[in-house]
């Protein structure tokens, strides 16, 4: 069955991020692959995920997991073979599951082609396909990411004797963007996956596209321009497709990724996240109404992408140094789990595993505005390891079962490409999908629950939202509408149960229908609406005039 | 002539045996009353003199002033006082009532007017008790405001508010006992003009900070004309 | 746990609002539109600076302005001043105003604010005056601090003064309230000062709200309360106080409120401070006190002409409440001219210690007692400033401490008089 035509599809997507590496190995080799993939998309489907988003696959000397691209037309021996990737593709869409996959445009692999011909010769036609310098003081506003590991944007290249500019890690040379060749090649690459079906791109790193002396190198308007003219080359070729921004920046420094609607469809809202974890923590909703308030309106055809985890560190870089403190104070304590100005857990352990935080947490992802992004994982509460260096203590083997690998692969333990998470709390025998599919109330099979209530109305995906501000600040309240539909949403991020009155007498009228029970609230009236949530709980009323 | 006188006598002397015979055990009675009555007397005067000291009376009185009133008069203290004069009360009482007994004509309308006439008496102490108290507390409150406000002649002012109180409640106390009751609704009618100078005063007593504030700015004007330029002084 | 009748609903549902709080500020207010706005001000910055991680709440407890001050104390934002300073606030601070029910009391906007304290579980807590116009975020922090750290229960201001500002407490309550209790406390009555969550309940449910000293001297009885449970205090220096223009009528209020509010403390805890002997000094931050020596014009002269006028007018009252040795000395001073007299610092404590015993007693109205005190203490006033009118802050602060070593020594014969000790 084709996919259904939509041409706003993301409005209404559930995303779901999975590395292919880390979801299901087929061949017994240790390392997850598309055929892999392929057999468990059954599995996505129950969950009521309709879109995939690929992390990168591509032929890589994995560095960077994958984010150091060596070449963009294939796709990594470990993983399969372009064949596998066009089943895989054909499966998906027959479940009506649309798939986008990385692009990294910012930079590549130091052992990609282009690099290895661009640092051979200054004469080299691919020479100026790269950013080289014979200082290194040139763009030094720029700031630098990786902090950890990075001393400087600038690494000295023995072999062309000169400089290459790199915003993320040395052996990740950035491209450079004012050489029309490569603009043109990198339309290429994305054209060539485009035909093997890809519903749309997540493009990392798409602040740094362009530099400029006596600038930070972010967000300048030739990078806008670089990014407008890809946008336009896929409405007019490929209509329908998708690119989801991957910019790290203040909600106002986000919004010219829309432009008028003819740049970026969705971009991930980065400084929403940390503050979400921050309201539970604080027990106050202050920090998440604050930055929706700060969050400018964006076109109608655009959409904010909403995650609570990703395989990233959580970053905490669009926070104040208050706020940065506090978070790590609250949720970092072991200065080992902090990495380049963020934290490196996935969502159970900094919840505590406490299921309750958890499913708020969730409700608030699945209700505030914008499209839902799940990390893989998360979904039964995962655990990390944040002793497996850099990122990689969020990016272990999907737990299946309690068996052999956790289900994940039949190799020997030892060849496989990560450790699975082995404490009694997170481990494969406590954590894993065979036994949460069996137990009627585990965590998959409420979020399997969540996800089909929140389809079950367009409000949340594309309705308007407006805040209440009831006086207790313990509570995050706030409608949701679309159209003839009202939604109501009350989280309570306090730790001990809430009264909370709400002045809703602009729906007067209305009987109050809880989303996952049907059950009916009293009518609202004329004295403010008093309800009463137990510790972490939220409603999902549906607003019924009758 | 001889025997009618001695039968006569014999009758009388009958008559009067008769009569004493008759009158003997009301007599008899009329003692044994004034004995019980001395006891319950004697009883109410202990118990009420208990009862006076445990609520230290004999200070009341003397913040009514009403202790100096009697040491003055060679009297005892408020305590004995009332202690003995409940007891001469509850004694003659109990003595009147035994006298009742005796049948005597007349006087036991007049026993019944003075037992009637008991509560107006008590009402009349009372009133006049406590009018000494109020006469007292008032005109103190009046003197130390008035001092307090650096008013002229607050002593003045304390005995006028003392004088007009006590006025007030001495044609109380008259209009209760039913003594000289006209004249003395004449005279107060008379001296009920100055009531409201009190009624004034006391008004400046209640609401005496805004009171005293207008009045030092009023009479103070003339005197400190030229200290306007100083601070007064900052207690706290 | 706290009377909570006298909250009204509104209020107690803006309570539950607010939920747990670490810190609460409370301000009584009764019309001070003037000075609320930047005092609150004020505190949110001190919160945000000091405190920025704290759950805190501003309680405002009026007595019934016709101003707006409440409406001031709610609305008072800090925006300006947040971003020009980078303070940022992590958390909602609350800022909730009440009316209590009776009209204005110092007393009544206390128990509102300690009502308050106990129900949102508060763990440290502080008054602060309306009409500290003086207060800085950094001398909030200063009160707040120590009882917030759990080191003290009960921080007490100290001041730099002009040293004919407070004479009523440098003369009266500071060295009596040293004599007795045994502790150089130099302002037990404080209108700012901070407290301890356990402190503030203990007192919350002392039952002495009904009485008179209690709506009015509340200040003083929470320093002597803290004082008789063993609490730890501790003060601070906030800086200096600002002199407040007074009015003459303003004397016997004030004594009302602090020297009836001493005496009136001395016969429940008379088995706490019988047996002290001496004094110690409390801890402190920062200097014990300061004194400031501008030029100020007191009208002296009218102070002595009052105590003059008392002494003669006042005779009959006087009999009741002194001893014939101490009335007969202060006619004898009385008629002196201003160039001979004096009111010793001996005459004094005897007179104030015959007072109190006067006031245990209640010879007369306890009240009138306090009165009957305003025009001898004027006396001793102008004595005073006739010692200190040219003497450096040193020589000063000698005399007071003179004093307050006289009220020591002297200490023995208000016991004797006491007369019905306990």
């Amino acid at each position: 069955m084709p996919l259904e035509q939509d041409v706003l599809w993301y409005k209404r997507a559930i995303i779901y991020q999975v590395h292919v590496r880390a979801f299901c190995d087929s061949n017994g080799d240790g390392i997850g692959d598309f055929p892999g993939l392929n057999q468990k998309l059954d599995y996505l489907v129950d969950l009521g995920i309709n879109t995939i988003w690929l992390m990168p696959f591509f032929p890589s000397p994995l560095r960077d997991d994958g984010y150091d691209i060596a070449d963009y037309n294939s796709v990594h021996s470990s993983y399969g073979t372009l064949n596998d990737f066009r089943e895989f593709m054909d499966s998906a869409h027959k479940r009506q599951i649309r798939v986008i996959i990385e692009m990294v445009l910012n930079h590549t692999s130091d052992q990609h082609p282009w690099f290895q011909q661009s640092r051979s010769s200054q004469e080299n036609p691919r020479r100026d396909w790269y950013v080289w310098s014979d200082t290194d003081t040139r763009y030094h506003e720029a700031g630098i990411n990786f902090v950890d590991t990075e001393m400087s944007n600038w690494a000295w290249d023995p072999v062309s004797k000169s400089y290459y500019w790199h915003r993320f890690f040395s052996h990740q040379p950035d491209l450079n963007y004012d050489n029309a060749a490569v603009r043109e090649e990198v339309w290429n690459v994305m054209k060539f996956w485009l035909e093997l079906g890809v519903d749309g791109f997540r493009l990392d790193a798409v602040p740094y596209l362009v530099e400029r002396e006596g600038t930070n190198c972010e967000n300048l308007p030739e990078t806008h321009a670089v990014l407008k003219e890809l946008r336009r080359k896929l409405d007019e070729q490929f209509p329908g497709k998708m690119l989801l921004a991957e910019a790290n920046q203040w909600p106002a420094a986000l919004r010219p990724y829309f432009a008028d609607g003819n740049e970026f469809h969705m971009a991930f809202h980065f400084p929403l996240m940390p503050r979400m974890f921050m309201g539970v923590k604080l027990e106050d909703r202050k920090p998440i109404t604050e930055i929706l308030q700060q969050t400018p309106e964006i076109p109608p055809s655009c959409q904010w992408c909403l995650f609570l985890r990703n395989h990233d560190e959580l970053t905490l870089e669009m926070l104040t140094k208050i706020e940065r403190d506090y978070m790590n104070d609250s949720y970092a304590q072991d200065k080992a789990m902090r990495l380049n100005l963020g934290i490196r857990r996935r969502l159970a352990p900094l919840l505590d595993n406490d299921r309750r935080r958890i499913e708020l947490m969730n409700g608030m992802l699945m209700s505030l505005p914008g499209t839902p992004n799940i990390y893989y994982g998360d979904e039964i509460g995962m655990g990390d390891n944040i002793n497996l260096g850099d990122r990689n203590g969020v990016r272990t083997p999907m737990q299946w079962s309690g068996g052999w690998n956790g289900g994940f692969s039949t190799a020997d333990p030892e060849k496989l490409y990560s450790p699975l998470i082995q404490d009694p709390v997170y481990g494969s025998p406590a954590v894993n999908v065979l036994s949460q599919k069996k137990t009627q109330h585990s965590l998959l099979n409420w979020m399997e629950r969540l996800i089909a209530v929140r389809k079950t109305t367009a409000a949340f995906g594309s309705g308007s939202i407006e805040f209440l501000y009831p006086a207790n600040h313990r509570i995050l309240a706030y409608v949701r509408r679309l159209g003839e539909e009202t939604i109501l949403v009350v989280n309570n991020l306090s730790s001990a149960a809430q009264a909370v009155e709400l002045d809703l007498r602009r729906y007067k009228g209305n009987i109050l229908i809880e989303m996952f029970g049907k059950n009916i609230f009293p009518r609202v009236g004329e004295l403010p609406y008093l309800l009463t949530l137990g510790p972490y709980y939220f409603y999902w009323f549906r607003l019924r005039k009758i | 002539m001889r025997e009618m006188i001695i039968s006569e006598l014999t009758q009388a002397m009958q008559q009067f045996t008769r009569g004493f015979a008759h009158i003997l055990p009301r007599i008899i009675v009329l003692v044994i009353v004034g004995f019980v009555g001395w006891v319950v007397a004697y009883f109410l005067r202990i118990v009420l003199r208990s009862v006076l000291r445990l609520i230290k009376f004999d200070k009341l009185s003397e913040s009514a002033g009403a202790s100096q009133l009697l040491s003055k008069a060679a009297l005892p203290s408020a305590t004995e006082l009332l202690s003995r004069f409940v007891f001469w009360v509850a004694w003659l009482g109990f003595i009147l009532l035994g006298i009742s007994v005796l049948g005597v004509f007349g006087l036991q309308e007049q026993i019944a007017k003075f037992f009637l006439f008991l509560p107006r008496l008590f009402v009349a102490l009372l009133t006049m008790f406590v009018g000494l108290l109020c006469a007292g507390f008032f005109s103190r409150a009046a003197l130390l405001a008035s001092v307090n406000a650096n008013l002229p002649s607050p002593r003045l002012l304390s005995v006028s508010i003392r004088t007009i109180i006590i006025i007030f409640v001495l044609s109380l106390v008259f209009e209760e006992v039913g003594v000289g009751e006209q004249t003395m609704l004449v005279a107060f009618g008379i001296a009920f003009g100055a009531v409201m100078l009190g009624l004034a005063i006391a008004f400046g007593i209640g609401g005496k900070d805004l009171a005293q504030q207008f009045l030092e700015t009023r009479f103070g004007r003339g005197g400190t004309a030229d200290e306007g330029k100083e601070d007064e002084l900052s207690p706290l | 746990m706290a009377e909570e009748s006298s909250l009204t609903d509104d209020f107690l549902g803006q309570l539950i609002s607010v939920g747990e709080v670490d810190l609460l500020v409370g301000v009584p207010t009764h019309n001070n539109s003037k000075t609320i706005g930047p005092i609150v001000e004020t505190i949110q910055a001190g919160l945000l600076t000091f405190f920025p991680r704290e759950r805190a709440a501003i309680i405002n407890a009026d007595g019934g302005s016709r101003d707006g001050t409440p409406g001031l104390v709610v609305s008072a934002a800090i925006g300006d001043v947040q971003r020009s300073s980078k303070m940022y606030a992590l958390r909602t601070l609350h800022s909730i105003s009440t009316q209590y029910a009776s009209g204005p009391a110092r007393g009544t906007a206390l128990r509102t604010i300690l009502a308050a304290a106990e129900l949102l579980r508060a763990k440290a807590c502080a008054v602060v005056s309306p009409e500290s116009t003086q207060i800085t975020t950094d001398s909030l922090a200063a009160l707040l601090r120590p009882v917030y750290a759990d080191t003290f229960d009960l921080v007490l201001p100290t001041y730099r003064r002009h040293r004919f500002d407070g004479v009523l407490l440098t003369n009266l309550l500071y060295p009596m309230t040293r004599a007795l209790y045994g502790l150089r406390i130099r302002e037990p009555y404080a209108l700012e000062f901070a407290f301890s969550g356990r402190l503030g309940s203990q007192f919350l449910a002392q039952n002495a709200w009904q009485e008179e000293p209690a709506r009015t001297g509340s200040e003083i009885q929470f320093t002597l309360a803290a004082i008789a449970g063993g609490y730890r205090i501790c003060q601070t220096f906030l800086g200096t106080r600002e002199h407040v223009e007074r009015h003459s009528a303003d004397l016997v209020p004030a004594m009302r409120q602090t020297v009836g509010a001493l005496f009136s403390s001395l016969e429940p805890n008379f088995t706490l401070w019988n047996t002290k002997n001496g004094s110690e000094p409390i801890p402190t931050a920062g200097v014990e006190q300061e004194f400031t020596l501008e030029p100020l014009r007191i009208n002296r002269k009218r102070l002595r002409e009052m105590f003059s006028t008392g002494v003669a007018e006042l005779e009959s009252v006087f009999r009741a409440i002194l001893a014939p040795s101490t009335l007969a000395e202060l006619q004898q001073i009385a008629g002196l001219d201003e160039a001979r007299f004096r009111y010793s610092a001996e005459l004094w404590v005897k007179t104030v210690y015959e007072f109190a015993a006067a006031y245990h007693k209640s010879v007369i109205s306890r009240d009138h007692i306090i009165q009957a005190l305003a025009p001898l203490f004027r006396g001793r006033a102008f004595t005073f400033l006739m010692e200190n009118r040219n003497g450096s802050a040193g020589n000063v602060e000698n005399n007071v401490e003179n004093l307050c070593l006289e009220f020591e020594r002297m200490k023995p014969y208000l016991l004797e008089i006491w007369n019905g000790r306990e």
